[in-house]
């Protein structure tokens, strides 16, 4: 019996902060699939909501909250400028940035790409030492683990 | 505008718990409790119209020698039931916390204690209290008083050899500690952490036996494991209770010890890395079963713990063998 081909779409998403890693997934991306016609790339930063008590007072948190949306927003721009000089058509880059609270970033990540028609996730690797990563996990490693329905590139 | 008492009610109140020369005679009363050192030793928190007046503040271990002063932490006594109270004002700390090479902001947060508090309220293991809020909405902790050591005092007192605690007082604190981790599995299957596990946040209290968790004001901006600060301190604690106390090796190698040429890095402590993990070597005739536990907290470990619930099974196996 001929088992049914699994269609992949070209739908990439990269999840993305201001570390050197994640511009190191925008770049590897960039690389390879430049000018290549029909990819879409969605540059995803899921703004971890901090907790209770971060700030003593809601203009505190709101302060926060513009500033780091403000770099973030800055970051992003760079991240699809970077893509449209690699050869992405403008039209085909597009960035997201959605504010959540994150007991775990891996899964908050996953949640968006399960709302989403994603084939592949592009997530760069921390280089976390290892005492880092028992205590304070890896969000790469956790993608990897449990993503589902989809294909995860994680670039060093 | 809060009732305030008047003097006299409040000295007959406080003469009812103290002896004569140590009632004021005069009292000054706080509402808003806001700049916290400004409420002192002999003033009186009135909070929902219940008085409290104020003793000692609080002192915790530093890391050096003198205790540290914790000026928002202090001792009460409930005027209206005569009761020893720890009320624990509001302060808004943020700060980078480092252990080994590992910097996290850290901050307090009197809402997560509150939450928690709710949430433990009658468990055994667990510091008992509730919040209340003052005049300016200040978030003010009242924790019942719990008498008793900590658990780094209780093992750090004993006066014996090792092989002798390992085989006479090792099972009981395990068994005890073994709820403790139940308890933390309580929290963490609840949506919280404790945030600052330490052997001087376990309280043995002397009135239950019950081995008691306190301090969860503690917070941090975590990153992928939200729990994994907690499973790293519950190791913390399982090796200095294995070891009965640190085994540093700077300590060992000043004594010679015989067997410090067949340890390596990766005996050691994952974080701290002069602190021996892999107590068998030691002391040989330590079970197995709990030193496996123990290596998943050293640099050898090829896998972590990811929650308690891993830890409680591996733990249940040396349980059964004892």
């Amino acid at each position: 019996m001929v088992e049914e081909e699994k269609i992949f779409n070209k739908n990439i998403l990269i999840a993305v902060d201001r570390s050197d890693n994640a511009r190191r997934a925008v770049s590897y991306v960039g690389q390879l699939l430049g000018g290549l016609p029909g990819f879409n790339v969605t540059l995803l930063h899921v703004v971890p909501e901090p907790e209770e008590d971060y700030f003593s007072t809601a203009i505190q948190e709101e302060e926060w909250l513009t500033q780091y949306r403000q770099k973030i927003d800055v970051m992003l721009e760079d991240s699809r400028q970077f893509l449209i000089k690699k050869g992405f058509d403008p039209k085909n880059v597009a960035v997201r940035s959605t504010l959540r609270y994150c007991p775990s970033m891996a899964e908050c990540i996953l949640s968006e790409r399960n709302k989403t028609e994603y084939s592949t996730i592009v997530v760069g690797r921390h280089g976390l030492s290892r005492s880092e990563e028992f205590l304070f996990g890896s969000i790469s490693s956790k993608i990897v683990n449990n993503a589902r329905n989809c294909t995860v590139w994680v670039v060093e | 505008m809060i009732n305030r008492p008047p003097q006299e009610n409040l000295r007959q109140m406080a003469s009812r718990w103290l002896p004569p020369h140590q009632v004021p005679q005069r009292f000054r009363i706080h509402t808003d409790t806001s700049d916290f050192f400004r409420v002192e030793y002999d003033d009186v928190v009135i909070l929902k119209g219940r008085p409290y007046l104020i003793r000692h503040n609080a002192k915790e271990q530093g890391f050096g020698l003198e205790d540290e002063v914790k000026f928002w932490v202090k001792r009460a006594i409930d005027l209206e039931n005569g009761s020893l109270k720890i009320m624990k004002l509001v302060f808004y700390e943020r700060f980078m916390s480092r252990i080994g090479d590992i910097e996290f902001e850290c901050f307090r947060s009197p809402k997560k204690e509150a939450r928690i508090l709710e949430l433990v309220s009658g468990h055994a293991n667990f510091m008992h209290g509730y919040s209340i809020q003052d005049e300016k909405d200040n978030l003010i902790r009242i924790l019942d008083f719990i008498k008793g050591k900590t658990l780094a005092a209780h093992v750090g007192d004993m006066k014996m050899d090792h092989e002798a605690y390992y085989y006479e007082q090792f099972q009981g604190i395990m068994d005890h500690f073994f709820e403790c981790i139940q308890a933390i599995r309580f929290l963490h299957e609840s949506g919280e952490r404790h945030g600052d596990i330490r052997r001087d946040h376990i309280l043995i209290d002397q009135e239950s036996g019950h081995y008691r968790w306190i301090d969860f004001d503690f917070n941090y901006r975590h990153r992928e494991n939200i729990y994994g600060y907690d499973l790293f301190g519950l190791g913390n604690i399982l090796v200095f209770l294995v070891g009965m106390g640190d085994l540093l090796l700077p300590d060992l190698k000043k004594e010679g010890h015989p067997s410090l040429s067949t340890l390596s890095e990766e005996d050691l402590n994952l974080v701290f890395n002069n602190s021996v993990v892999n107590l068998k070597k030691i002391y040989p005739y330590i079970h197995e079963s709990i030193n496996r536990v123990l290596m998943h907290f050293s640099r050898g470990a090829n896998w972590f713990y990811e929650n308690t619930v891993q830890l409680l099974d591996d733990l249940g196996e040396f349980k059964s063998h004892n």
